[in-house]
């Protein structure tokens, strides 16, 4: 009994048969679709307003993520709450050149990790457009987002330049190195 | 969520000062929700008494023989020719049976489904919205005018989620009418003047028919026709008859469209527009423009149009010619009228009422005086003008203005869009329910062929797993829907408009054009924006593409995955309460108790034994689609399981309530004071389904118990009792039971003296044109067609061949029965012929024995 069992934990390791469901938020433009379609087939795609929202599968590091990428417009943002359950981990897109919409992406963002359902995810910021001229640096994303006030959340802000694929593989880098620390996924 | 969202914008929503000052005709301001009315009133609408008759019903004892017959000319024909004639020679008269001949052949006048200069148009608005960059999805325009209500939810449903990623979707969803009072009152006051209407231009016809010298029989007719019609104008609005489940729905054909565009912000433009109808067949501007390359569907040519010149302009050209549409030639069948070409396969069928139509309005046309000959447009045309079938030669070639279709389940006519004709086909008989063009055959192979290939089981619910762990998916739908339970389908990288299409198809599987409440509580396609209002629905119907949905199982009872072909039951499904019906069930049949599989106990066996017969019914289903039966037969087969439910289920609250009110009629009526005929007094005074025997019985209701159970309560079964009732006030032949009785023939042994009593009751009650519609549908073509029926020309009592000859020969006359006729077998055709030469000879015998005062007779009548 207890020999099968490590061996099928074992086979799990080997070919990460768990999947990890991410959610990825962002204001309106700020990437998300180009982040999730140059992750998924290396492509930069020129990326219309997501109606909605996309979902696609991929694996890296062994672990399968299934991924969501929701529009951003203000209008839908009420819908991201259907999206929480079962969620582990959130990878928030800011548009580092948007100085003028920073505090309503840290407002929003505060409002999804404050979700009882979001509770126990982890949290990765994509400093995105780093290429603009102007871009906020990570270390002012980090003050404009307020990430000091979370406590016991695991968070990470990664800059990244999505069209290039600047960054992405460092962002998930972390990003599976973390959940494999986390207890569901039966980590250390 | 709705209070996290800003105010709606304040441009829209006209004062209700204004709403009302032009609330009159066709601008009439009406708001619309997504969602059926409160909840509040939903559940009392769902709870009405308990009390198995909650309609007046008449007293058994007054259920006379004379209820039987609805034609009072056949009537009294009948009943002399029972009891004053001796029967010897009843049948053999000449005189009686060519009246019974001539009711039967000629039917009621005909009306249009559609008149011309009716107010009502067929499309009510056209809409326009678009993906705003910074907004979301927005209304850009409506006409006429603005439907009320939340117009953002409106610019929602009509952008599908994931319509970035495909250039075209087409979706349908439904609206329901916020009535508020005044517009109830306004809307009864407009049918009662229509009504008053109606009333005076039938006394001013009758005034016609006092003057030119006809026969008082179609008087009396005509008097008989005007209760049938005045039920049927009502129903025909919606196919639904009146009053039971509110106003009408507003059925919704959404097209969207991605156009890249390089100059707009973020590289796309996003447009969706959509047609407001209340006609069910709303698909029908789906139809294509053949001669453009591709294919252009009506509505993609006008949304094309629109991306040029994005003006209510554009809008409005769309509403004239879909309005414009010509359907005032396609008749008006009666509700068994409809029943009958519904399950039919021919082509031809009533082909009849369409060359009548064309002939009154032909009549019409060429300035005849109409009110000169009120009769001859429907009896004796005068002369033919050239009538065509369409696509023949002749028609072709041009040489007919009007031509009768093709086939006559489609009525044929076009849209001129531009200058371009679009060909639209629309449906001849809608049965409550049918909504859009569907395939149940493709829902039934998309939930078999997974469950082929490896046995899907599922956790054991008493209401949904009725064969057990292993019950056919498409049985769990099934008993899901007939319960009432939150049924979801989830087409996740599938076109909106094919999840919106397996709703549409599971509403008329558990419908069968019989059981309603269905597409009332459908959401053909629906999305995130609008799920607290969809949980708000006590058991609903719902397309979905966005499979976060099956990440929140508290949201239903029953998820259909589309892709996979898979079902599941919710982990978080309310479980079945232990009802009386059940536990009564158990006491009275302790032998067959354990077999009510409640709490999955007796799983195994109901599992085993196949107590319902549905792993037989789906055996067969899935053997007719292999064998490529048509649409219209697994229709039909569905439709016939889910009368058998409804049978059975009367059947088992009369064993165990001791009453049901799904089953109105009598068989008591026999013993009422005065009935004239004791013909039916045994065997044609059963009612309810049939077995074979007692014990096959207690069988099939044991696997049922459970099911049906759960569908009491329910909002298709307080909505079956109410048609049951309503339906006996039209029905012919009310104290008789057409279908038992031929259900007797079809599955039992019986003595001769059973089945001369069975065989009897047809050649004595079945006469007049509805009465045989009423024969023929018992017998559908697609089953045994008149075989049982003409069993009867062998049967050993000489009488009985003789009544059953001259049945057969009414139905032969009659303008459906001739089909049905036509697809006897030769050796029925046969005996038919041998029996009737050998009353011809007997009747001559007869005259010359009796004398010339019965020839006189005679003479007269002929």
């Amino acid at each position: 009994m207890g020999a099968s069992m490590s061996i099928s934990s074992l086979f799990g390791k080997l070919f990460g048969s768990k999947e990890v469901r991410i959610l990825m938020l962002g204001l309106d433009a700020a990437g998300k679709t180009t982040i999730l379609y140059k992750l998924k087939m290396n492509q930069t795609m020129t990326t219309i307003p997501t109606v909605g929202f996309n979902v696609e599968t991929f694996t890296y590091k062994n672990i399968k993520f299934n991924m969501w990428d929701v529009g951003g417009q203000d209008k839908i943002r009420p819908l991201w709450r259907h999206y929480y359950s079962g969620t582990q981990g959130l990878v928030f897109v800011v548009d580092s050149s948007d100085h003028a919409r920073i505090d309503e992406a840290r407002t929003e963002l505060h409002r999804i990790l404050n979700d009882l359902e979001m509770s126990d995810c982890l949290l990765l910021v994509f400093a995105n457009k780093q290429d603009i001229p102007g871009a906020m640096d990570p270390q002012t994303i980090t003050e404009k987002l307020d990430l000091s006030k979370l406590r016991d959340r695991p968070w990470f802000v990664q800059p990244a330049i999505a069209t290039e694929g600047e960054g992405l593989t460092e962002g998930f880098g972390w990003l599976s190195d973390n959940i494999k620390k986390m207890p569901k996924y039966g980590g250390k | 969520m709705a209070s996290t969202q800003p105010p709606v914008s304040s441009h829209r929503r006209p004062s209700s000062a204004t709403r009302h000052a032009n609330g009159a005709g066709l601008n009439h301001r009406k708001s619309f929700s997504t969602i059926p009315p409160s909840g509040a009133d939903l559940s009392q609408r769902a709870r009405p008494s308990r009390s198995p008759h909650p309609h007046p019903h008449p007293h058994p004892g007054m259920i006379s023989e004379m209820d039987r017959t609805s034609d009072p000319k056949s009537r009294g024909k009948t009943a002399s020719t029972g009891t004053a004639v001796s029967s010897k020679h009843s049948s053999l008269s000449a005189g009686p049976q060519r009246d019974h001949a001539l009711a039967a052949a000629r039917p009621r006048k005909l009306r249009s489904q559609y008149p011309r200069g009716d107010t009502e148009n067929h499309v009510e608005y056209i809409l326009v919205a678009s993906f705003d960059i910074d907004r979301g999805p927005i209304m850009e325009h409506q006409y006429p005018v603005a439907i009320t209500g939340d117009e953002h939810m409106l610019a929602e449903l009509m952008l599908p989620d994931q319509a970035h990623v495909r250039n075209q979707d087409w979706t349908m969803f439904f609206l329901h009418k916020d009535t508020s009072q005044e517009e109830d009152d306004a809307e009864r006051l407009a049918k009662e003047e229509r009504r008053a209407r109606r009333d005076r231009k039938r006394d001013r016809a009758k005034g016609i028919i006092h003057e030119s010298d006809d026969d008082e029989e179609d008087d009396g007719d005509f008097d008989d026709d005007d209760d049938d019609e005045d039920w049927d104008s009502d129903a025909s609005s919606d196919s639904e008859p009146e009053g039971m489940e509110g106003p009408p729905l507003v059925y919704v054909l959404n097209l969207v469209n991605t156009k890249q565009d390089k100059t707009a912000k973020r590289g796309a433009v996003v447009k969706a527009m959509a047609i407001c109808t209340r006609h069910p067949f709303l698909h029908i501007y789906k139809a294509r423009f053949a001669l453009s390359r591709p294919p252009t569907p009506l509505l993609l040519l006008a949304l094309e149009e629109y991306f040029k010149s994005p003006v209510p302009e554009t809008l409005a050209m769309l509403f004239d010619a879909v309005n414009d549409m010509g359907l005032s030639l396609m008749p008006k069948l009666s509700h068994l009228e409809r029943h009958l070409l519904q399950a039919s396969d021919n082509k031809d069928l009533f082909v009849e009422k369409f060359e009548q139509m064309i002939q009154a309005r032909i009549t019409e046309e060429t300035g005849e005086d109409v009110a000169d000959q009120p009769l001859d447009a429907s009896r004796s045309p005068p002369k033919r003008p050239s009538i065509f079938r369409s696509g023949t030669k002749a028609h072709i070639e041009g040489h007919a203005a009007y031509a009768v279709p093709r086939d006559t389940h489609e009525f044929e006519s076009k849209v001129m869009y531009k200058g371009i004709p679009i060909p639209i086909k629309v449906p001849v008989a809608i049965m409550p329910e049918t909504v859009g063009d569907f395939s149940l055959i493709k829902l039934i192979q998309n939930f078999s062929d997974s469950h082929a290939k490896s046995l899907q089981t599922f956790p054991v619910h008493p209401h949904l797993t009725t064969n057990g762990p292993t019950t056919h998916p498409i049985i769990v739908l099934i008993n899901a829907l007939l319960t009432q339970k939150r049924v979801i389908f989830l087409g996740h990288n599938m076109p909106s408009g094919e999840v919106a299409e397996a709703v549409l198809a599971a509403c008329a599987l558990a419908s069968g054009g019989i059981l309603r409440g269905f597409t009332r509580y459908a959401f053909p396609y629906t999305d995130l924006t609008k799920v607290d209002d969809l949980l708000k629905v006590p058991g609903f119907i719902a397309g979905v593409t966005n499979p976060t949905f099956e990440h929140h199982p508290e949201w239903w009872d029953l998820l259909c995955d589309l892709p996979s072909g898979k079902m599941k039951i919710s982990s978080k499904i309310e479980a079945a309460p232990i009802t009386e019906g059940l536990v009564y069930f158990q006491q009275q049949h302790p032998a067959h108790a354990n077999l009510v599989h409640h709490h999955g106990s007796g799983s195994g066996s109901s599992a085993s034994h196949d107590l319902t017969g549905d792993a037989a019914f789906m055996a067969d289903m899935l053997r007719s689609i292999a064998t490529r039966a048509g649409e219209r037969v697994i229709r039909a087969k569905w439709r016939a399981w889910v009368l058998k439910f409804t049978r059975i289920a009367a059947a088992f609250e009369e064993s165990v309530y001791g009453t049901s009110a799904l089953y109105i009629g009598s068989d008591e009526h026999e013993t009422g004071a005065g009935a004239p005929v004791v013909v039916g007094a045994g065997a044609a005074a059963g009612h309810g389904y049939v077995w074979v025997d007692e014990a096959t019985k207690a069988k099939e209701l044991a696997g049922n118990v459970t099911r049906i159970e759960g569908w009491r309560n329910t909002r298709s079964y307080y909505g079956f009792i109410q048609d049951v009732a309503q339906l006996y006030a039209i029905r012919p032949l009310k104290g008789l039971d057409l279908a038992h009785l031929h259900d007797r023939l079809r599955t039992q042994r019986l003595s001769p003296l059973q089945s001369r009593e069975i065989y009897d009751a047809f050649a004595r009650h079945v006469h007049s044109y509805d009465e045989i519609c009423l024969l023929l549908s018992v017998a559908p073509e697609s089953q045994a067609g008149l075989f049982y029926l003409a069993l009867g020309l062998f049967h050993k009592d000489r009488d009985v061949r003789f009544r059953t000859a001259d049945l057969l020969e009414r139905v032969a006359e009659h303008e459906a029965g001739r089909h049905w006729w036509r697809a006897l077998s030769r050796f029925e055709k046969l005996a038919y012929v041998r029996i009737k030469k050998e009353a011809e000879a007997e009747r001559a015998k007869a005259l010359q024995e009796e004398g010339v005062g019965f020839g006189e007779v005679d003479d007269r009548a002929s």
